[in-house]
């Protein structure tokens, strides 16, 4: 079985690092909110203010949030062209019509089969994806957004208090912080589902692990990409 | 646990002002600000032909305050006193906007949200709050309402109180003033600033929806097991690929 290259070791560690990142401050930032401005419920509040206190909930939040965001200040320039320009190259190699369709296609599929989407007048055929399928590119140009947005605003919650005349401001970053956390929660379960249960994604996950996919799964998840490396191959050879 | 709440007999005060400064001295309270106050109307039925109120945080047993604040910074305590945790506060103002008497405001220097406390600094010590402390006219009484045998117990058991609260926001305030007081619809509506509003909003959606993602994928997975989809690695169905900008 000939295995590929997907992901470098500095994307894998990052996606790692990152994703450990997001699941501690989603959970104590929702921990964080008030009453009916808490999405979960006051019982996880109290789980999270049981572990690290009330004070401390918030400088934990804090100080991972900013050791995050000042790794990918140092991870982005660093390997801007070796993992970060490449990676927004293919996320946003967005065909809307195409990926659209992909979505619904491959979400009638998990649901229903291809016989069943078949029974109700369905095609089945997924339209042929490049490096990254249609959802997950949708999910990474989500993560990109709101990290961007979450950034910015949290900055600006921690560090507006000492100002005066901000109060106006402080309360939309709170606003958009929510929104941009939120979008990710509702978001993420459908990522993690995708990447590490869903039937036939076994070798992506493991190449999120050793950064090899088998080459014939590429050809067949990643027919535009496995399509594109081999005619870089072949280019190879004729020079 | 006392339960601690304060009485006012506004009849007898005729406005000198020590229990603000008294308060603003122990509470360090910036130059300029106040945790506490003195209403001045027009009244003929008192001497000088105006009516003396004093007044603070009303201490509410349905604080707007508390619900306007999002992130846990401020709370009724089961003491009686609306508290604020400054650690927490993020000074976005949202329960001064909301607090129909304007007993709060954003200390300058901290930039966090501060109110009368009934003193809690010095409270351990067995001291009365400072504007109770100061009065040369007893006009406040302060105490544990739950112990029958306190003063202030006793005066709320035998006398008629009136309290002061928003028509529009009512608040349900514990601090009541002993007999009749002068002005007793003064306290504004409260407000709740959009984008406070606009989070409650979007929260519901965040419950529903990440309920309905989670649920949903965790079905999924187990109907994966139980009736997996036919084709299991979704190869049959992709398109071949035959090159570049391919349409389904
Ligand atoms: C802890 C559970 C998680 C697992 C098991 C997981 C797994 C994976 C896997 C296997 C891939 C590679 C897919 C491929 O090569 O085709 C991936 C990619 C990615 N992951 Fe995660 N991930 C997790 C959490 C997260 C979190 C919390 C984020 C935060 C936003 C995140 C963001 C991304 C992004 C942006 C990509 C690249 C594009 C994409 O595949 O969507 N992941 N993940």
């Amino acid at each position: 079985m000939t295995m590929i290259r997907r992901h470098n070791q500095s994307a894998i560690c990052m996606h790692w690092f990152n994703a450990l990142c997001w699941l501690f401050l989603l959970g104590s930032g929702f921990a964080l909110l008030a009453g009916e401005m808490q999405p979960i419920g006051a019982w996880w509040s109290e789980l999270w203010v049981g572990i690290f206190g009330e004070a401390g909930l918030l400088v934990a939040h804090i100080a991972i949030g900013s050791l995050w965001a000042g790794i990918y200040a140092l991870y982005t320039p660093l390997f801007l062209r070796r993992d970060v320009l490449p990676f927004l190259r293919e996320i946003f190699a967005v065909s809307l019509r195409c990926d659209l369709i992909w979505c619904i296609r491959k979400a009638f599929w998990l649901v229903m089969g291809a016989s069943g989407m078949r029974k109700i007048g369905m095609q089945t055929q997924l339209p042929a994806q490049g490096f990254y399928n249609a959802g997950q590119k949708f999910v990474a140009i989500a993560a990109i957004i709101c990290s961007i947005s979450l950034v910015v605003t949290g900055l600006l919650l921690a560090f507006s208090v000492m100002q005066q005349g901000l109060e106006a401001l402080v309360r939309w970053a709170l606003l958009l912080h929510l929104c941009c956390a939120g979008l990710m929660a509702i978001l993420l379960p459908v990522h993690i589902y995708m990447a590490a249960c869903a039937p036939g994604e076994r070798p992506a996950l493991i190449s999120m692990l050793t950064g090899f996919v088998p080459e014939d799964f590429a050809k067949h998840h990643n027919p535009l990409w496995h399509a594109s490396l081999v005619e870089k191959a072949g280019e190879h050879n004729r020079h | 646990m006392p339960r601690y709440r304060m009485l006012i007999d506004s009849n007898k005060c005729y406005n000198c002002g020590a229990c603000i400064v008294g308060c603003q001295q122990r509470n360090s309270v910036p130059y300029g600000y106040r945790r506490n106050w003195v209403r001045v109307d027009a009244d003929p039925d008192y001497g000088f032909g105006k009516g003396f109120q004093p007044g603070g945080c009303m201490q509410c047993d349905a604080p707007l305050c508390v619900e306007a604040c999002p992130t846990q910074a401020t709370w009724k305590g089961d003491d009686g006193v609306v508290l604020i945790d400054v650690q927490r506060c993020i000074g976005c103002g949202a329960c001064i906007a909301a607090c129909p008497y304007d007993a709060r405001y954003r200390h300058p220097e901290r930039g966090t949200v501060d109110k009368c406390d009934y003193c809690a600094s010095s409270r351990h010590l067995g001291i009365a709050p400072a504007c109770v402390q100061l009065c040369p006219a007893q006009v406040r009484t302060f105490g544990d309402a739950s112990d029958p045998s306190s003063e202030v117990a006793q005066i709320a058991a035998q006398q008629t109180l009136t309290y002061v609260e928003s028509p529009q926001s009512p608040t349900k305030p514990s601090l009541a003033f002993v007999g009749a007081t002068t002005v007793t619809n003064w306290p504004r509506a409260a407000a709740l600033p959009s984008p406070i509003a606009a989070m409650r909003v979007v929260a519901t959606g965040v419950r529903y929806l990440g309920a309905l993602s989670l649920f949903g994928v965790i079905a999924m997975f187990f109907k994966q097991i139980l009736i997996p989809s036919d084709d299991k690695s979704g190869a049959e169905i992709h398109t071949p690929a035959s090159g570049k900008g391919e349409k389904p």
